[in-house]
């Protein structure tokens, strides 16, 4: 059966994706409000172009518009021009065959860790053991076992994030959208959650559209880094990373990293990103 | 941690009732001295032993402000938690409707007693309705507030679930804003167990007002301090009933580790 119809179909449908969706934008413009001085011309026009199963980040300066993107992309706003194929069907609504994590973990304050993950089942109608397993395994790979019956306020930072993460993954979507999910971590979390994410990606093949400010994170996760411009944002440059999987935890091992992240400076310094 | 805590609580307790205790003692040594007169000012003695003499008598009408309290503390809660949400959700009513609300609210409530009187008549269903318009604003304001202030971010994800607004609402939307109903709610049973003294006052035949406004036109002093004392007592069974509810309906509320 082809791919691309099964993952596109609805996220109850018992035939679930084996692979991740791919993306395919072309043109897309945001812009917020109306009129010549009241409208935001947030983003684009853009083309940007995920294979099934891949990696990308999206990595810019504040304000650039990789949020705007990540939600046109999600269907949760709406193009002001061009369009989006997910997994080659036009995008008109959002799409729940996707997992989110934000910047902030936006967990409920009043469900315990397992029943803000648990919720994926609860609004989805999927079946409850079957995704109580997933939930188990889950909280296992990301070394939050144990913390299932507490609530978001009893965890640190860094494992609330990670709760985040198994409630975007335990419906087993085809795709993973993260807006800088681990932005707010210290340097220590980060990294560990970086190289736990990986791990999870290499094993389930899902497709990733990963949004960073960490020049680190975009070459130490990624199969490719496009790199944005300010805004409106569009993308000026696409990095090819060639390393091998799984990354280190020093990214410094390889030459190769500080190539690429040479390469990324050097685009941001183009752009007038720095200013020194 | 948690003994300590237990313990902090015994030990402000056993202070404050010997405070409470010094107090009365010393107001009974003093009135004795000096004499007053039961009439003017009674003794401790006097009005924990009518208390005691006439309990039956005074808990019948704490029953009654009692239930008075629940009926329009209830009534003002159905009431104004469905209609911030309404408020909130609809622009219309929130130019429209708020300020008009927001008038009605800044009314004198016990002037509308006696208009209230002349419609429905006296009893406690009319100290029930002072007491519903006396709570009713402080849980509107809070539970829109709480409607308001819930991140979008989660009808993000919400709508990513593939949520229906209906489980938009029950699921993040009510959970999200319960904090600041609660908090509204507290406020709002302050204001009941205040206002449904004076509201049975001006428009009831039963009840602790009723009671102390009778004891009143008899100068029966004594009763109306021990009036006085049931109704605080009832202010704290409430005020009490309502942490106890808050815990545990919303045990995240309260601190972790």
């Amino acid at each position: 059966m082809d791919k691309g119809n099964s993952a596109a179909m609805s996220s109850s449908s018992p035939v679930r994706a084996m692979v991740g969706a791919s993306i395919v934008a072309s043109g897309i413009t945001k812009v917020y409000g109306h009129g010549t001085n009241a409208a935001l011309h947030a983003l684009g026009p853009m083309g940007l172009n995920v294979k099934p199963g891949e990696f990308v980040s999206l990595i810019g300066p504040s304000g650039c518009g990789k949020s705007t993107t990540l939600l046109l992309v999600s269907g949760l706003e709406s193009v002001t021009e061009g369009k989006i194929e997910f997994d080659g069907q036009i995008l008109r609504k959002p799409i729940s065959d996707v997992g989110i994590v934000f910047q902030d973990h936006l967990l409920l304050d009043f469900r315990t860790a397992l029943k803000n993950v648990m919720l994926q089942q609860e609004i989805r109608g999927l079946d409850a053991a079957e995704l109580r397993a997933r939930a188990d395994m889950l909280f296992d790979r990301l070394g939050i076992a144990g913390s299932e019956g507490r609530y978001p306020r009893q965890l640190s930072g860094g494992m609330r994030q990670r709760v985040s993460i198994a409630r975007a993954l335990v419906h087993d979507p085809s795709m993973l959208l993260m807006d800088e999910p681990f932005g707010a971590l210290d340097a220590i979390t980060r990294t560990q959650s970086r190289h736990d994410l990986e791990m999870l990606w290499m094993e389930t093949q899902k497709t990733v559209l990963f949004i960073t400010h960490s020049i680190e994170e975009a070459v130490g996760l990624s199969d490719r880094v496009l790199v944005m411009s300010k805004s409106p944002g569009m993308i000026v440059e696409e990095i090819k990373i060639d390393l091998p999987r799984p990354r280190p935890a020093h990214l410094g091992e390889y030459p190769e990293f500080a190539q690429y992240a040479e390469r990324i400076y050097q685009i941001f310094a183009k752009l007038g990103v720095y200013k020194f | 941690m948690v003994r300590q805590i237990a313990f902090g609580y015994g030990q402000s307790a056993i202070i404050g009732l010997a405070a409470v205790g010094a107090l009365l003692g010393l107001w009974e040594v003093l009135a004795d001295w000096y004499d007053v007169p039961t009439w003017l000012f009674p003794k401790p003695s006097d009005f924990l032993g009518r208390l005691g003499a006439d309990w039956l008598m005074i808990a019948g009408h704490a029953m009654a402000t009692s239930i008075t309290i629940l009926q329009g503390f209830a009534l003002g809660v159905l009431v104004s938690v469905p209609l911030a949400y309404a408020i909130v959700s609809i622009p219309a009513l929130e130019r429209g409707l708020y300020p008009v609300i927001v008038f009605l609210n800044i009314m004198p409530k016990t002037v509308i007693g006696p208009i209230l009187i002349i419609w429905f008549g006296i009893g406690p269903l009319i100290s029930a309705l002072i007491v519903f318009l006396m709570c009713f604003f402080p849980i509107l304001v809070d539970a829109m507030h709480g409607f308001k202030h819930v991140d979008p971010r989660l009808f993000y994800i919400s709508r990513s679930m593939g949520a229906t607004n209906w489980q938009g609402f029950w699921k993040f939307r009510l959970p999200a804003a319960m904090p600041a109903i609660f908090s509204g709610m507290k406020i709002g049973i302050v204001k009941a167990v205040e206002g449904v003294i004076i509201a049975e006052f001006i428009a009831s035949d039963a009840g602790l007002g009723f009671m102390i406004m009778q004891a009143s036109a008899f100068m029966d002093v004594s009763l109306m301090f021990a009036g006085l004392i049931a109704a605080a007592l009832v202010a704290l069974v409430f005020n009490s009933a309502m942490s106890i509810f808050e815990k545990v309906l919303m045990p995240w509320s309260g601190r972790g580790h």
